[in-house]
């Protein structure tokens, strides 16, 4: 596989992780806990595009967007009906909560659309080569979404009174309240961002994969890591963990390790060495404890 | 029925383990474990490892499970010990995930063959003392050696929450602060709290595999983790009786909804499925409704 094609895979996969790792950085900061419910709103996002585009015979554009703004919707009265009463309470308490209430999610997708893959009505991808690389119309349209949104994210953080409400409440809550920004109705923006964004994020995998009603977990590690990697609280160290997290996923199964045990080729060790595809997944769990031992407070982190 | 029963016991004797170890992190520590599922599995194959490769007697298995385990459960704690709650949940969720995936792609340890190991897990784990009984008889004897390991994990955990052990882990509750201005070194209680959790969750383990006699990844899913969980939040954390209580609530209901497809006509899966909603369901409600669960924690006030 030439690196070029190395390099597109990993763009592609940082695109769709930095859309959710964006939503879990700002709620984790704005509520101060571990959101273990984030990634199954992404799936909520990715079931209701495909009754509106499947089921509702809408064009999968219109399916995103209505799908990113009934997922906000969903994650504000759940907010209503779980979080809100629980603004005081303590991070374990909050996390244990998110998890139960993935659980409860994750398995009443499985209990509506069963366990089996499905995907959207898109038309049939003839990929594009140039250069040696292949590359799908979708897989195009999923680095440009990741794109969209992010600018769009930025202009809405720095050139929006609502962003810079966000930004307040985030550095000092009692301040901002102080200041007359109405905290309350800030977490609501935020949870709805957050979770249309990861309804976003998720659909983009769907669309370069297939539905699962458990993609949402799958990709649980992942999301955490890029969020730490880039530093909690900061939805710019989000992007740029994804991004870091997409190369090293790729890069780690592409690589081969015996060129570094062989000196580069000065010694003849082993001939090949390579990361075996079943621990993909392992890899992201490495950079984190590595985060962890090292740098908790990521690399674009505040110190804390 | 009464077969039945016998089964229904012995798991809820095992579960009951696993839940008795995990209140002794969470409930007494604070350590919010999302991956006791771990020291599940890392119990169940190494007590494998050791009786049907070694061929070593079923106590030199439960023996070896537990020290594996709380080998793991201690390693696992070196470079997190120092974590904050939310970093360590990621990390022990993460772990566990790794321990599955080692024994999913090392298909090698038990040896190459058709159908076996990795996947296709390992069958034909032998049963102690299987010849001295018939098959109808012997779920009875199984669950007396059940019972017997439970009131030693009960009685274990009651011992070394009762000790000033035990009042350190609950002191570390509510904060490093105390403990640490009491001079003590709370990582190395961290790290001691997730050893002994760990070794009883790897006794669990162990008694799984011998009495199912046979084991494969797909069994320690993260999902075994929070139904273990919902134990210890339903029966209440902080209290071992409560523990235990929770482990028959979960397992009686997870196993009698089995029967329920007899009386309504519905799909397996979805029935599976909304199990699962039903427990995270009940996971937020107590968390929203009844922090301590249903039997309280007993909380010694000393007056000063």
């Amino acid at each position: 596989m030439p690196v070029f094609q190395v390099i597109i895979n990993s763009i592609i996969r940082a695109s769709e992780l930095s859309l959710i790792a964006i939503g879990l950085t700002l709620v984790y900061d704005l509520l101060k806990f571990a959101n273990f419910a984030h990634t199954e709103y992404a799936v909520v996002g990715v079931y209701l595009a495909l009754v509106f585009n499947v089921n509702l015979g809408l064009n999968i554009f219109t399916s995103v967007l209505l799908s990113a703004i009934f997922t906000g919707l969903i994650a504000l009265s759940i907010d209503r009906m779980v979080f809100r009463r629980m603004r005081d309470s303590g991070r374990v308490i909050l996390m244990v909560t998110s998890f139960g209430l993935g659980l409860a999610m994750r398995n009443t997708i499985r209990a509506i659309w069963g366990p089996t893959p499905r995907s959207y009505t898109i038309a049939l991808q003839k990929p594009i080569s140039f250069l040696g690389i292949r590359i799908t119309p979708v897989q195009i349209w999923i680095i440009a979404t990741a794109v969209i949104f992010m600018v769009a994210f930025h202009l809405l953080l720095h050139k929006t009174k609502l962003g810079k409400a966000m930004r307040a409440s985030s550095d000092n809550p009692a301040l901002a309240q102080a200041s007359g920004i109405a905290t309350e109705g800030v977490i609501l923006w935020v949870w709805f961002i957050a979770t249309s964004f990861a309804a976003v994020g998720g659909i983009l995998i769907a669309l370069e994969t297939y539905l699962l009603p458990h993609m949402g977990f799958a990709i649980i590690i992942p999301v955490f890591c890029a969020t730490i990697l880039g530093g909690i609280g900061n939805p710019y160290g989000a992007m740029l963990g994804a991004l870091a997290l997409g190369f090293a996923e790729n890069f780690g199964l592409y690589l081969n390790f015996g060129n570094i045990i062989n000196l580069g080729g000065l010694f003849d060790f082993v001939k090949e060495m390579h990361i075996p595809t079943g621990y993909r997944d392992a890899i992201s769990f490495g950079i984190l404890i590595a985060i962890l031992l090292t740098k908790p407070s990521g690399i674009l982190g505040r110190k804390s | 029925m009464i077969q039945y029963l016998a089964y229904l016991s012995i798991m809820t004797g095992i579960y009951g383990i696993l839940s008795l170890s995990l209140n002794l992190q969470y409930g007494f520590t604070g350590l919010a474990n999302f991956g006791h599922v771990a020291f599940f599995c890392l119990g169940a194959y190494t007590s494998t490892i050791l009786v049907v490769l070694v061929k070593g007697p079923f106590i030199l298995g439960l023996l070896g499970g537990m020290v594996a385990a709380g080998l793991f459960g201690f390693l696992i704690s070196i470079p997190t010990a120092n974590l904050k709650e939310d970093y360590w949940a990621i990390a022990t969720l993460a772990a566990a995930e790794i321990v599955r995936l080692f024994f999913l792609n090392e298909d090698w340890i038990f040896g190459r063959g058709p159908y076996h190991g990795g996947a296709f897990g390992i069958g034909g784990i032998p049963r102690p003392l299987q010849s001295w009984f018939s098959a109808t008889t012997y779920p009875f004897f199984y669950l007396c050696i059940v019972i017997l390991c439970l009131v030693l994990t009960y009685f274990t955990v009651r011992f070394l929450t009762n000790s000033p052990f035990g009042r350190v882990l609950k002191a570390m509750r509510e904060g490093d602060d105390l403990p640490l201005a009491m001079g003590k070194d709370v990582s190395k209680f961290r790290m001691k709290a997730m050893a002994f959790g760990g070794a009883m969750g790897g006794l669990a383990g162990s008694l799984v595999a011998h009495f199912w006699s046979f084991i494969d990844p797909y069994q320690f899913m993260p999902i075994e983790t929070f139904v273990v969980w919902a134990m210890v939040v339903v029966g209440g954390k902080g209290n071992n009786i409560g523990a235990l209580v929770g482990a028959v609530i979960i397992q009686f209901f997870y196993s009698s909804t089995l029967f329920l497809k007899d009386f309504i006509p519905i799909d397996a899966q979805v029935l599976a499925s909304l199990r699962m909603v039903v427990i995270g369901v009940l996971i937020v409600l107590i968390m929203l409704f009844m922090k301590e669960g249903l039997i309280k924690e007993k909380k010694r006030i000393y007056q000063g």
